[in-house]
């Protein structure tokens, strides 16, 4: 019923290109996330859909209609703001009923329809009260229950949780989504919680200096990260900067063959990717710190280059803080100049541990 | 002990100085006007206010300057609300522009003000020589009828009024606004439905202290002003200075001061009420 279509959407400000040249298609019913670090240009994006910022160049079409000039009241969109967009001199009802009474509806009708909207965000028989009289969390969910009780074709969500604590974050997201596939809602979402992103969106959008720098399902995103910057951005990542050389990653503590063409390189490894071996002394990585989380453990490394590297391990095994290991290099990806180089496994066998080589002197 | 007594002494003179300057001489006003020393002691008597009820020039004075206060009351709102909606919502450096130049006016003294005034919409002034220079016929000048000094207070008072109005608005998130046009208000409706609502307060503070700085007002009304009927200002000043009649000119100051007090005890009223209204 409702897609999103996003065409080259750009936005200057004043001084700053907040959004460049930004695509995307969303098709129906689906939740986006829109994932970033703060300043990449998620709330121009959104407030741009939302009509509440005129966008330089590109167009914005929903359902094929295009509507990147039309006023936010003519748009068939509904937002929620991050906080403080209750309007504190009307009841909780009337916030509510507000966007029906200036579309005539019949009082039954306003009526039925707000206790419905109250039921669905878990408010119900919270009408009469006052703005004020609720909690944070009840707020924002009285600003879903308004945009939501328009019916809006795309849904519209702007960190609604960002002032909350986790607790009632994780909980509120949890009900969003829940909401979100009863109702089949097109959705976007702006978070700068990796976590969020993850658990909440059928596929994140990850934004930086205004570009898209990808987009694709979560567990995509965290399996194969197609930038650098991604790859950094959400999980945890170790990267280890050296060079390629005649088909080998060359670091003065380990080398791994790889099929990519000489030239600098960042290796980028998960903290679960990395096996630890016992090597001699002066040999190899330096644990500095080994942290017990019970279900595994984390260990902090350092390579004779300073790198800082994290490997997780299994409960059973424990290294002595200043012990040498050995680096069992699994899932890896190599990125140049912070694109993909490539991704995988080290060549030469995926069911037996990589062969780590001690450094070559060249 | 020792800092009950230090708080005491911070505000002793502000409340001495506010009881020997102002609470004495009003009570020594309104007492003045009513009991006099007569050959048999005191005696008490309302005479100079029937006097004042009575004479119809009193009351035409009196209802000059209920109208002229009224008037500028209503259009300090009409022409202060735009520029201060403006000030709030624009975001382009002509917005500076416009705030110097409506604060502007509290800089000048209203007797530059009066006379630039009289130069430009007076008798054969800028206004009429450029009309005159078309070959329009001249304006009937608003100088010496009542819309003179209503004129020179509108423009007097409007810094005051865009300021505390801005203020007020201020109060207002942008994000209640887009979400009120998110939901389908145009900007109209946002005004009336989003805007208006909570501005109350701020242009009850407006219009109390519009009301009270004009209806004592007296450069512009003097100046400005038709000689008869006049303002209570000018009014009061020449029968006490001209017509060497205290009792009246005190009388006329303490039918002024109820008035101001009428409207500074509903001002304070109302606020108590929207205070307690919006308190958990
Ligand atoms: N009204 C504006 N005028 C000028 N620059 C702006 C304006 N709004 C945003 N920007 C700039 O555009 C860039 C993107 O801002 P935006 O608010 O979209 O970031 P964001 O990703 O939502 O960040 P955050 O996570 O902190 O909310 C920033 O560099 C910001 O300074
Ligand atoms: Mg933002």
């Amino acid at each position: 019923m409702a897609r999103l279509t996003i065409d080259n959407l750009r936005k200057a400000f004043a001084g700053t290109v907040a959004v460049d040249d930004f695509s995307l298609d969303v098709a129906d019913g689906e939740l986006v996330c829109l994932l970033g670090p703060s300043g990449s240009g998620k709330s121009t994006v959104l407030r741009m859909i939302g009509g509440f910022e005129q966008p330089s160049s590109g167009a914005i079409r929903i359902d094929g209609q295009d509507v990147t000039r039309l006023s936010p009241e003519r748009r068939p969109t509904g937002m929620v703001f991050q906080s403080h967009a209750l309007w504190s001199h009307m009841n909780v009802f009337n916030n509510i009923a507000f966007g029906l009474k200036l579309r005539r509806l019949s009082r039954a009708e306003i009526r039925d329809k707000v206790e419905h909207a109250l039921e669905l965000v878990g408010l119900a028989g919270y009408g009469t009260r006052q703005t004020f009289q609720l909690s944070g969390g009840q707020q924002q969910r009285v600003a879903l229950a308004r945009s939501l009780v328009l019916e809006p074709k795309i849904l519209l969500l702007d960190e609604p949780f960002a002032s909350l604590d986790q607790h009632l974050r994780e909980r509120l997201r949890e009900e969003v989504r829940d909401i979100q596939q009863r109702l089949g809602i097109t959705t976007l979402f702006v978070t700068h919680g990796q976590d969020e992103a993850l658990a909440m969106a059928d596929r994140i959008v990850v934004l930086r200096n205004g570009q898209c720098e990808q987009a694709d399902a979560p567990d995509v995103v965290y399996r194969n990260p197609q930038t650098q910057f991604v790859a950094g951005f959400i999980g945890q990542m170790n990267f280890i900067s050296a060079s390629v050389e005649g088909g080998r990653f060359l670091h003065p503590d380990f080398m791994l063959p790889v099929n990519v063409p000489d030239g600098p390189a960042v290796l980028a490894v998960r903290p679960e990717a990395l096996d630890l071996a016992s090597a001699q002394a002066d040999q190899g990585a330096i644990v500095l710190r080994s942290t017990d989380f019970g279900s595994h453990i984390m260990v902090d490394l350092q390579l004779r280059d300073g790198t800082r590297l994290k490997a997780m391990t299994a409960p059973d095994q424990r290294w002595q803080k200043r012990a040498s290991v050995h680096l069992n290099v699994g899932q890896f990806a190599l990125y140049r100049d912070n694109h993909l180089l490539t991704i995988g496994q080290p060549v030469g066998g995926s069911e037996q541990a990589p062969e780590v080589e001690p450094a070559l002197s060249v | 002990m020792g800092r009950g007594l230090k708080g005491l002494l911070l505000i002793a003179i502000p409340v001495f100085l506010v009881g020997w300057l102002i609470i004495y001489p009003i009570f020594a006003a309104i007492l003045s006007t009513l009991f006099f020393d007569g050959p048999e002691g005191l005696r008490f008597s309302t005479a100079s206010y029937q006097f004042f009820i009575s004479d119809p020039y009193s009351r035409a004075n009196l209802a000059l300057t209920l109208w002229t206060t009224g008037m500028c009351a209503v259009l300090l709102l009409i022409v202060g609300l735009p520029i201060a909606l403006y000030l709030r919502f624009s975001t382009n450096r002509f917005a500076d522009l416009v705030q110097s130049l409506a604060i502007f006016p509290m800089f000048v003294p209203s007797i530059i003000l009066s006379y630039a005034l009289i130069r430009t919409i007076g008798p054969n002034g800028t206004v009429d020589i450029l009309l005159n220079a078309v070959g329009l016929p001249k304006i009937k000048s608003p100088y010496l009828t009542p819309w003179g000094p209503v004129i020179g207070l509108v423009w007097d008072h409007l810094p005051l009024t865009v300021l505390m109005l801005t203020a007020g608005l201020g109060s207002i998130s942008n994000s209640a606004i887009e979400a009120a046009r998110d939901v389908g208000a145009g900007p109209l409706r946002v005004f009336w439905h989003i805007i208006l609502p909570r501005m109350g307060n701020s242009i009850l503070v407006t219009v109390s202290f519009t009301i009270l700085g004009i209806f004592s007002a007296f450069t512009l009304p003097y100046v400005l002003g038709p000689a008869s009927p006049e303002m209570m200002g000018p009014f009061m000043l020449r029968t006490f200075n001209a017509l060497y009649d205290p009792l009246n000119a005190k009388t006329q100051a303490v039918i002024s001061f109820a008035f101001c007090l009428f409207f500074g005890i509903f001002y304070v009223w109302s606020i108590a009420r929207n205070q307690k209204g919006q308190s958990r």
